[in-house]
């Protein structure tokens, strides 16, 4: 028998010369999910996001202490009153069908991101106008004194102010631009473009990389590879098993569960990317009864634990993640333990005395129970029954994550379709910065799901986007978190590290939240 | 024959219309919205308003159905929500994996069933028939992904003769695209040969009994003449009816082998199509599927009068 397996295997090995030479000369990547569009404004998604950035380029960019420095910018000249922001653009910048980068193309870039990105959309409050003065300057003309206009230019997430090519960026932000053209360092190869399966990009010979070593999105992006495929592979543990085998190179994130498909595995090794991490939530619809009334969702914190949840979603892997209460991270700069204890510390009979107070009717609470994705799932479990515990009656819908993406935006009684909470995650970038954290702007109906209301915080939010100093946004930030968790826009979870799968002959990966693949390259 | 073949294909086209206004229904009272999927997160409601706009999504739902099937008899079949593709040209980047993985897994199939089962009914109720029939009723029983995994960590990852994942197009040569479909069909092949094995050797088990048979013995012929041409020939019409099933059920079941070998199938687009809520892939790629069932069906009765004479009258 094992004769027979051997002579089988050696007839395959025969066959293989039809096997990929795993190729020095092309990257290939399994992020998360699919790249349906490479329109990083059409979209928030973050695969979307992560694909554009191979292909697309930025007039300023975060470098690794979230400072903005020029990318595609020269440099910029600020008026004496804070008002006039004159951008030049570096020489030689391509799109990649060959045309020059202009000041025209840029503004047309930024109006059509700033008529869609919450960023975006302050910037272009604050300005009087933008305009191109010549092929390589535009000016921001503002109409009052706003700090964070270069930041605003090198926002580093979902949606990424990327420059594209006047013509394209005339389409309406709420509609895709089908075959997009960039000026990044790698080209899309639109004719290999299969959705649901494979997209693929090209080096851009044309690219003409900034001259500093590369500091997360700032610094020279130099393409070392020829090709770069992100390939959607569905299955993870697929996923895994290629990785291993040197199919692919990289995976965006394996699970928990299956750190240990890398023991003893010499040709790939999971890093978990203790910089950023993701942070998990529980969202409250404050429109909807029981949790209208603040001393309900007041009960809510005290009602639920966070070690349970992550140890449900993360087993025994410790160094993978992190009990945390910060609104703004617990790595991040805006970190503080403000007003936690509520958060941190699971008191049932402290829960049931809030809701014996606030009068609680034993309304149910339904919970919209996600099974489509595990670590959801997990979650659901966990809540129902501390829940119960502390007093509040549940009803549990079954459901998929498509239902609750789009039930979650109805602003109804749960009866008719609405909802009273749901989980949800959200990366390190968009959540450590007070102005893109969606639970800190408490702008009413205007709010992200959940609808929270605070005149309070929306004056604190103005207040940032003009505090001059570090240390009067650190005392902003600490009030804003104050707030937060008295208004209960959300319950934390804890932060988690999740683990990137890289191959071991890969080095130059970027420590950054948002995954880079310039500067990557195969060592023999 | 062919007034036959003419005759069934146009009774297809009512069937076809049922379906569609089944699946259509169906996917449109499904609970998700793909206009705020495909907005994402930080989108506001008039963002999405307009998105819902832009696809017709506001309008009335009999006025949207009247305004799919109007292109779709014109073999137009919109555009996809989700990616913005035209679904005929989707559905045509997925058709080859599908039908390669389809006929190389039936072909296998044949090939290991066809001859088991026969010997199985040949040698009935001896070690040998047990050992076979042992053999069919586990490869029916375990579910394909176990076999799938068992496979890849085998001859992928231990030994590295086939690939993980992944599917060679037929344009990068023949041997490249057996090569990547190796696993997945061999670890389908297991559970439909098991099914075909157990219906011949049932349909053998009968033939053998009859009087010709008798007649061929008494003849002389020997053992493997009288089993492989004269009982295996007259077992055609259930065997090639159950092949048929299988090849149908093959080219719209094969999501998890499509899933856990990432091959880019049919299968696949439409699970991906269902989580999205992308309504024009999910009406295309299920009306594909039907048009398919009744092309197979219609194959499947006209070989029986290839196959027996007697169907032919």
């Amino acid at each position: 028998m094992r004769h027979l397996i051997r002579r089988v295997a050696l007839a395959a090995a025969l066959l293989a010369p039809a096997m990929p030479a795993l190729a020095q000369e092309t990257l290939r990547l399994r992020m998360n999910g699919d790249v349906n569009t490479l329109d990083p404004i059409s979209t928030t998604n973050f695969t979307v996001r992560n694909a554009a950035y191979l292909m697309f380029d930025t007039l300023y960019a975060m470098d690794e202490t979230y400072q903005p420095q020029p990318q595609m910018a020269e440099g910029t000249e600020i008026s004496e009153d804070g008002l006039t922001y004159t951008i030049t653009l570096r020489d030689g910048l391509m799109f990649h069908d060959g045309s020059p980068v202009t000041a025209a193309d840029a503004v047309a870039s930024l109006e059509r991101w700033g008529s869609v990105d919450g960023l975006g959309q302050t910037l272009f409050s604050k300005m009087e106008s933008i305009e191109a003065t010549d092929d390589r300057t535009l000016v921001i003309q503002l109409a009052e004194p706003w700090g964070l206009v270069l930041d605003a230019l090198g926002k580093i997430s979902s949606n990424v102010p990327v420059i594209m090519p006047a013509e394209q960026a005339a389409t309406p932000a709420s509609e895709a631009v089908q075959e997009p053209i960039g000026s990044g360092p790698y080209r899309l190869v639109p004719e290999e473009w299969v959705p649901g399966s494979v997209v693929v990009f090209e080096k851009f010979e044309d690219y003409v990389p900034r001259d500093e070593p590369p500091s997360m999105a700032a610094g020279g992006k130099i393409a070392h590879f020829d090709r770069v495929e992100a390939i959607y592979i569905p299955d993870t543990a697929t996923a895994i098993n290629a990785l291993i085998a040197g199919e692919i190179d990289w995976i965006e994130e394996v699970p928990a569960d299956m750190l240990r498909y890398f023991d003893g595995v010499d040709t790939a090794e999971a890093v978990a990317a203790r910089q950023s991490g993701n942070s998990m939530q529980l969202v409250v619809n404050h429109l909807n009864p029981p949790f209208d009334d603040p001393l309900v969702r007041q009960a809510l914190q005290l009602a639920v634990s966070q070690d349970d949840f992550l140890l449900a979603a993360y087993g025994d892997g410790e160094d993978r993640y992190l009990k945390c209460a910060a609104v703004f991270f617990c790595n991040g700069p805006y970190a503080t333990d403000v007003n936690t204890d509520r958060v941190l510390e699971r008191d049932p009979e402290a829960a049931q005395a809030l809701l014996d107070e606030a009068g609680y009717d034993g309304t149910p609470v339904m919970l919209m129970h996600v099974s489509d994705i595990p670590t959801h799932d997990a979650y659901y479990a966990v809540l129902k029954p501390m829940l119960e515990e502390a007093g509040f009656t549940v009803e549990v819908q079954p459901s998929d994550w498509a239902t609750v993406a789009t039930r979650r935006a109805s602003k109804e009684p749960v009866a008719d379709g609405g909802w009273n909470v749901f989980f949800t995650g959200w990366g390190f970038v968009d959540q450590s910065n007070p102005m893109t954290n969606v639970y800190v702007s408490g702008a009413c109906d205007d709010a992200w799901f959940g609808w929270a209301c605070s005149d309070e915080l929306q004056q604190l939010r103005e207040d940032f986007a003009v505090a001059e100093t570090e240390e009067e946004r650190m005392a902003l930030a600490e009030e804003m978190q104050r707030l937060t968790h008295d208004l209960v826009s959300y319950v934390p979870l804890g932060q988690a590290f999740p683990s990137v799968g890289i191959a071991t002959d890969l080095e130059g990966y970027i420590e950054s939240p948002v995954p880079f693949f310039w500067n990557l390259q195969r060592v023999e | 024959m062919l007034r036959y073949a003419a005759q069934r294909i146009l009774a297809g086209i009512p069937i076809l219309l049922l379906v569609s206004l089944f699946i259509f229904s169906l996917v449109h009272l499904t609970p998700g919205d793909p206009a705020l999927l495909l907005a994402g997160d930080n989108a506001s409601p008039a963002q999405v308003d307009e998105i819902r706009a832009r696809l017709n999504l506001d309008q009335p739902l009999w006025r949207q159905f009247a305004l799919w099937f109007g292109d779709a008899i014109r073999l137009d079949l919109g555009n996809s929500i989700y990616s913005g593709k035209p679904v005929t040209e989707l559905i045509g980047q997925r058709v080859e994996p599908t039908l390669v993985l389809s006929t190389v897994t039936l072909i296998l199939t044949v090939l290991i069933a066809v001859p088991l089962g026969a010997v199985s009914a040949w040698r009935a109720n001896t070690i040998v028939d047990r050992l076979a029939m042992g053999f069919a009723v586990i490869g029916f029983s375990v579910p394909v992904f176990a076999i799938a995994y068992v496979l890849v960590y085998l001859f992928a990852v231990r030994w590295g003769v086939f690939p993980v994942q992944g599917y060679k197009p037929l344009d990068e040569g023949m041997l490249a695209t057996l090569h990547s479909v190796t696993l997945p069909s061999v670890s389908l092949a297991l559970v439909f040969a098991a099914l075909i094995a157990r219906v011949t050797r049932a349909s053998v088990l009968d033939a053998l009994n009859e009087n010709y048979i008798r007649t061929a013995h008494a003849k002389g012929l020997g053992a493997p003449r009288i089993l492989f041409w004269h009982a295996l020939k007259s077992v055609g019409v259930p065997v090639v009816t159950v092949i048929g099933i299988g090849f149908a059920t093959l080219i719209g079941g094969v999501v998890v082998t499509e899933s856990v070998f990432n091959i880019p199938g049919i299968g696949r687009l439409t699970v991906d199509a269902i989580t999205r809520r992308d309504y024009p892939v999910i009406q295309g790629s299920i009306l594909f599927f039907s048009a398919m069932l009744i092309l197979i069906n219609l194959v499947v009765d006209l070989s029986y009068a290839a196959i027996d004479p007697r169907v032919r009258g």
